[in-house]
C-alpha cells in the first residue's frame, strides 16, 4: 500500500464537525502533520472524556506543556490522543490559567508520570494528581528548567571553590567558584522519602540507581515483606541530560547526535524517527535509495537492539551462555553498521534529506551474507530457551499486560503488541519505505513476559526479510543520489562543499543559522525497539525548533512496572524490567 | 607408641588430603573457566603459563594480596567466622571419604582414606548441613540488605534439599546395610547402586546443585537480583572462600560421594574390568564426569525463582525420595 495522503491519521472532518456540534467553543488548528483542538480549561475533563469515550480516542499517547513567556497564561498544555479503531490521532490544547490543570489520571493512568514531568520541568500544578512530586529532578531543586526564562547553562548559585585554588596572578585557572546545584545527599533522601511517603513493610530495598539488574540508572525502592513488593516507586533522572532543552538552542542538523544518544541501543532508529519529523516539517523529500538505506538500516539496528536485549534478559535470568552467543551476531551487525556509518554505537549517519555518505563497496553483499546466516543463529537460541522449563517457569504469567492497560498507559512497541494490540507505526504510519516492503506485525495473546520473548524473536526474523528486501532493492540503485542536496535545507556534501561557491556559502548558512523551517508544529513518531518515539516540534520560523518534545516509548512503558510488581518477588521484578526493556538514556532523555 | 604413629600418620596424611584439595581446587577453577569459555565460543584463561595453566596461581595471589575490607557496621567476630564456617565443613568432609582401595608401596600399606568410621556417611551430612551456617552468618553479619536476603534464601533452599538428600541416601545405605562409605562401595561389586536407585540418583543430581549453589539453583547470589548475595560485603580471601568452598570443593567432594553410592566408587566400568587400571584412576574418572555434568548444567541452563526451587523441593524431589525407599525396599525383598 502507498502512504497516500499526509494527515490521514489526524482526526477527520467527520468527527471535528460531530465535535463542533457539543463544544461549539472548540477552535481547530490543522497543519499538515498535526491537528489540534483548543479547549477552555474548565471544560478540559469533560471533553476529554467525550473524546474517550465517545469518538473512541481512548489511547492516551503523551501530554506535555509549552512555554509562552509574553502570553497570559504562559503554559499550554497538550494531549495526544490515539483512537486505535479508527487509526487517528489527535491534539488537545489547553491554557494553564493560574499555572494549574486539572489532573487527568482519572481518565488515563499513564498521565501520572506525564504530569510529574511537566510539573518537574515547567512548574505545572495539576489539581487532584495523587503525588505530585519531581519526575527527574530531586525534591528540593528550586528551579523548573524547560521554561524559557531559564538559562541553557543552568543558574550558578551554589558555592564551591575548587580545593586546589591556583595564584591569583594566573588567571587561566582562575575559575568561577560558583557552580549549578548539585544534590546532597541530604537532599536525595528527602527525594526518596516524597516518592515512597508512607512505607508500610519490613525493609526498603534501594535496588539502583547502580545494581546489575536495573539496565542502566534506574533507582528503584521496594518495600518488601519478606521476598514480596508490597509497593514500588521508580526514581528516575540519574541520566537526565536535559536534551529537550539543548534543542530548542541548536539548528535542526546539530540536534542529530542527541537523539543517538537518547536510546543509545538503537541510535539509527532514533535518527530516523527525528529526521522524518524534521523532513515533514521542512517538506524535504529524500531520494528513494536514502529511504531504503534508513528503512535497512533501522532494521538492522532492530535486530541489534532486540539481540542485546535477549542476551541481557537471558542473564538476567540465569542463563550466562546466551549473553555471549547474542553478542556474536550483535558484534556482526556492529562491524556492518561501523563499515556504512564509521561510528559503532552513535552513529549520526541520516542526514535531512538523505544519508551522510553513500553505501561502501561490498556493504550489500556483507549483508546479504549475514541474512542468510543469521536465521541459523536465531534457531540456536530458541533451541536453548523457548522450551525451557526453567525459562518457562520464570516468563509465563509474569507481568500480564492487559489491553486496557495499554490504553490506560499508553504502552507502545512489543509491549503493547504481547498484549494484542495492533499498535506498531511501521504499518500505521509508515515513513521511509515501510510502505513498499513486506512484512508481519506479530501479535501475543496473553501479554506476559513469554509473549513479550517470542514476540521479539518474531520480530527478528520480520526484520531480517526486511532488510533482505532492502538490499535486494539497494543492488539496482548502485549509482542513484543518496541525498536530495538541491533542496534549500540540505546540507551539500564536502564533494559540493570543495568544488562550487553556491554550495560552500549554502553549508555556511545552513550551518550558523540553521534550517529556518516554516512557521508550524508538527508530531510524528517512529517505531523503535522500545516502541513509539515520537518528535512534537513547534516551529516559530527561526533555525532551531521552539519547542521540541520527546515522546519516548521506553518512558511510558516503564510506568506500567510498579503497578505489576506489587505482590511479586524481587526475582520477578528482573524478569518484568527486563521485559519491558526500558534505555534509561531515552527514559530519562 | 602405637598411637602416637597414627597420630602423625593421620595428621601426615590430613595435611596431603588438604594441601591437594586445596591444588586441585584451585585447578578446577581453572578447568570450569576453560570449559565455560569454550562453551561460550572464547577462549578462557590464556595468557598466564601455557593455555592458562598458571592462571589460579596468579589469581590466588591475587586474592591473597587483595586489602581485606571489613564494613563498618558488620559484626566483626561473626562476619570473619562466616567465611570460616562455610569452608572448613566442606574441606572436612573428606575425612570420610575413600579415594580407593589400600594398595602396598615399598611394603608399607597406603589407605587411600583418612579414617573409615562406620557412620561416615552421616558424618558428611552433619558437615555439609554446618556450611549452611556461615552462609546465614554472612548474610546476617555484613549488616546489609542484599547479603540478608540472599543468607535467607540460601538456607531455605538448603533446608529444602537436606531432606530430600537425606531420604534419599536411605536407599544406598539400605541395600549395603552400612552407613561406612568404603562399605558401600564393596557392597557395589557386582551390580551398581544406580540400577534401583535411579530416583534417588535423580533427587541427588538436584540436591547437590542446590547445595553447592549452581544454575538453576544460584539464586542466593543472583547478581541480577541481588549483586552478589551474601558475599556482596566480603573482599579478599575471605570473599575467595565463599565460591571456592562452595564451587568446588563443596561440588568435588559431593561429586565423590554420588560416584560412591551409585556408580561403584573405585569398581571399573561393567565389561572394562579386565583393564589394567587402578581403582583410583577409575574412581577420579567417574567424579571427574559427573563433576563435568554440573558444569554443563549451571552453563547451559537460566535459574529458578526462589519459591519454585522450595516448592520443588518439598513437592516433588521429597515425595521421588520417599518412593526410592520404597522401590528399594521391595528390590531387596525380591533379590535379597
Amino acid at each position: 500500500m502507498q502512504f497516500s495522503q499526509e494527515n490521514s491519521l489526524w482526526i477527520n472532518q467527520e468527527k471535528i464537525s460531530k465535535i463542533k456540534e457539543k463544544y461549539p467553543s472548540v477552535s481547530i488548528e490543522k497543519y499538515d502533520n498535526a491537528t489540534f483542538l483548543h479547549i477552555d480549561k474548565s471544560s478540559l475533563i469533560d471533553f476529554l472524556t467525550f473524546l474517550k469515550e465517545n469518538l473512541g480516542f481512548k489511547m492516551f499517547i503523551d501530554f506535555t506543556c509549552v512555554d509562552y513567556p509574553f502570553h497570559n497564561p504562559r503554559f499550554q498544555g497538550v494531549y495526544f490522543l490515539y483512537s486505535p479503531e479508527d487509526r487517528q490521532r489527535v491534539g488537545v490544547k489547553t491554557w494553564a490559567t493560574d499555572n494549574t490543570l486539572p489532573s487527568i489520571t482519572s481518565l488515563w493512568k499513564g498521565a501520572k508520570w506525564a504530569e510529574r514531568e511537566a510539573w518537574d520541568m515547567f512548574g505545572v500544578k495539576f489539581e487532584g494528581h495523587e503525588n505530585l512530586v519531581r519526575m527527574f529532578l530531586w525534591e528540593s531543586y528550586p528551579y523548573h528548567p524547560l521554561r524559557k526564562d531559564f538559562p541553557l547553562e543552568g543558574i550558578q548559585d551554589t558555592y564551591l571553590p575548587s580545593k586546589n585554588l591556583r595564584p591569583e596572578e594566573n588567571p587561566a585557572h582562575n575559575y568561577t567558584p560558583y557552580h549549578t546545584y548539585v544534590p546532597t545527599l541530604e537532599d536525595l533522601e528527602e527525594t526518596q522519602k516524597a516518592r515512597m511517603p508512607n512505607k508500610s513493610s519490613q525493609i526498603v530495598l534501594n535496588w539502583g540507581p547502580l545494581h546489575p539488574g536495573t539496565h542502566g540508572t534506574i533507582w528503584f525502592l521496594f518495600d518488601m515483606e519478606g521476598e514480596y513488593v508490597k509497593e514500588c516507586d521508580i526514581i528516575l533522572g540519574q541520566l537526565h541530560r536535559g536534551v529537550e532543552k539543548i534543542a530548542e538552542s541548536r539548528t535542526y542538523t546539530q540536534f542529530i547526535p542527541y537523539t543517538d544518544r537518547m536510546d543509545y541501543i538503537s541510535a539509527l532508529c532514533s535518527q530516523v524517527a527525528y529526521v522524518n519529523a524534521v523532513e515533514k516539517l521542512l517538506n524535504v523529500e529524500p531520494p528513494e535509495k536514502a529511504k531504503w538505506i534508513r528503512t535497512m538500516l533501522c532494521e538492522l539496528q532492530r535486530i541489534n537492539s532486540h539481540l542485546l536485549w535477549l542476551g541481557t534478559y537471558a542473564l538476567d535470568l540465569g542463563a550466562l551462555t546466551i549473553f555471549l552467543y547474542c553478542f556474536r551476531e550483535r558484534e556482526k551487525i556492529m562491524d556492518i553498521i561501523e563499515g556504512i556509518s564509521g561510528i559503532r554505537l552513535n552513529s549520526s549517519y541520516i542526514r535531512i534529506g538523505g544519508v551522510a555518505k553513500d553505501l561502501p563497496e561490498g556493504a550489500l553483499d556483507v549483508i546479504k551474507h549475514f541474512v542468510k546466516d543469521f536465521p541459523k543463529k536465531l534457531q540456536e537460541y530458541e533451541t536453548i530457551l523457548t522450551t525451557n522449563r526453567v525459562w518457562l517457569k520464570r516468563n509465563i504469567n509474569v507481568g500480564t499486560i492487559s489491553e486496557e492497560d495499554v490504553y490506560q498507559y499508553g504502552l507502545t512497541g512489543v509491549v503493547a503488541r504481547s498484549a494484542g494490540v495492533p499498535y506498531d507505526i511501521r504499518m500505521i504510519q509508515p515513513t521511509d519505505a515501510y510502505d513498499k516492503v513486506d512484512f508481519d506485525v506479530p501479535l501475543g495473546k496473553v501479554g506476559d513476559c513469554y509473549d513479550r520473548y517470542l514476540l521479539r524473536v518474531e520480530e527478528m526474523k520480520q526484520s531480517i526479510k526486511i532488510v533482505a528486501q532492502c538490499a535486494e532493492k539497494l543492488e539496482k540503485m548502485k549509482e542513484d543520489k543518496y541525498i536530495a542536496t538541491e533542496n534549500p535545507y540540505v546540507l551539500p556534501t564536502l564533494d559540493e562543499v570543495f568544488n562550487s561557491i553556491e554550495a560552500m556559502v549554502k553549508d555556511f548558512n545552513l550551518r550558523i543559522y540553521g534550517e529556518q523551517a516554516p512557521e508550524g508544529e508538527i508530531y510524528l513518531s517512529g517505531e523503535n525497539p522500545r516502541g513509539e518515539l515520537g518528535f512534537y516540534i513547534i516551529s516559530k520560523g527561526e533555525g532551531h525548533p521552539y519547542r521540541l518534545r520527546i515522546r519516548s516509548g521506553a518512558f511510558y512503558n516503564l510506568q506500567i512496572f510498579p503497578e505489576l510488581i506489587k505482590g511479586r518477588t524481587v526475582a520477578d521484578a528482573v524478569a518484568l524490567l527486563g521485559s519491558l526493556d526500558p534505555v534509561v538514556g531515552e527514559t530519562d532523555r | 607408641m602405637e598411637i602416637l604413629g597414627t597420630v602423625i600418620g593421620i595428621t601426615i596424611k590430613s595435611l596431603i588430603f588438604i594441601v591437594g584439595m586445596f591444588l586441585a581446587a584451585a585447578y578446577l577453577t581453572l578447568v570450569e573457566r576453560k570449559f565455560a569459555g569454550h562453551v561460550q565460543q572464547r577462549p578462557g584463561p590464556l595468557h598466564v603459563g601455557y593455555h592458562g595453566l598458571l592462571q589460579p596461581i596468579a589469581d590466588a595471589l591475587k586474592v591473597l594480596t587483595k586489602e581485606d575490607l571489613v564494613p563498618d557496621n558488620a559484626d566483626k567476630f561473626l562476619f570473619y567466622l562466616a567465611s570460616l564456617l562455610a569452608f572448613v565443613p566442606s574441606i572436612m568432609i573428606l575425612a570420610v571419604v575413600p579415594f580407593g582401595e589400600p594398595f602396598e608401596i615399598f611394603g608399607f600399606t597406603i589407605y587411600p582414606y583418612i579414617s573409615d568410621v562406620n557412620v561416615g556417611l552421616l558424618l558428611a551430612l552433619a558437615f555439609g548441613s554446618i556450611s549452611l551456617y556461615g552462609v546465614i552468618f554472612a548474610g546476617w553479619a555484613s549488616n546489609s540488605k542484599y547479603p540478608m536476603i540472599g543468607g535467607l534464601r540460601k538456607a531455605a533452599v538448603l533446608i529444602g534439599y537436606e531432606v530430600a538428600l537425606g531420604f534419599a541416601i536411605a536407599g544406598p545405605i539400605m541395600q549395603a546395610g552400612t552407613f561406612s562409605l568404603k562399605g558401600i562401595v564393596e557392597a557395589q561389586q557386582g551390580l551398581w547402586f544406580i540400577i534401583p536407585n535411579i530416583l534417588a540418583f535423580v533427587v541427588i543430581i538436584f540436591a547437590v546443585l542446590a547445595e553447592t549453589g549452581r544454575t538453576p539453583f544460584d539464586v542466593q547470589e543472583a547478581e541480577a537480583e541481588l549483586v552478589g548475595g551474601y558475599v556482596t560485603e566480603y573482599s579478599a580471601m575471605k570473599f575467595g572462600l565463599f565460591p571456592l568452598a562452595e564451587w568446588y570443593i563443596a561440588t568435588f567432594v559431593l561429586s565423590a560421594i554420588t560416584v560412591i553410592l551409585f556408580f561403584g566408587g573405585w569398581n571399573p566400568l561393567p565389561l572394562l574390568g579386565w583393564l589394567p587400571i587402578p581403582g583410583m584412576v577409575w574412581f577420579f574418572l567417574k567424579l571427574f564426569a559427573v563433576f563435568m555434568f554440573f558444569l554443563w548444567v549451571h552453563w547451559t541452563l537460566p535459574r529458578y525463582r526462589v519459591d519454585q526451587i522450595t516448592e520443588l523441593a518439598w513437592k516433588v524431589m521429597l515425595p521421588l525420595a520417599l518412593a526410592n525407599i520404597f522401590i528399594v525396599a521391595i528390590w531387596i525383598m525380591i533379590f535379597g
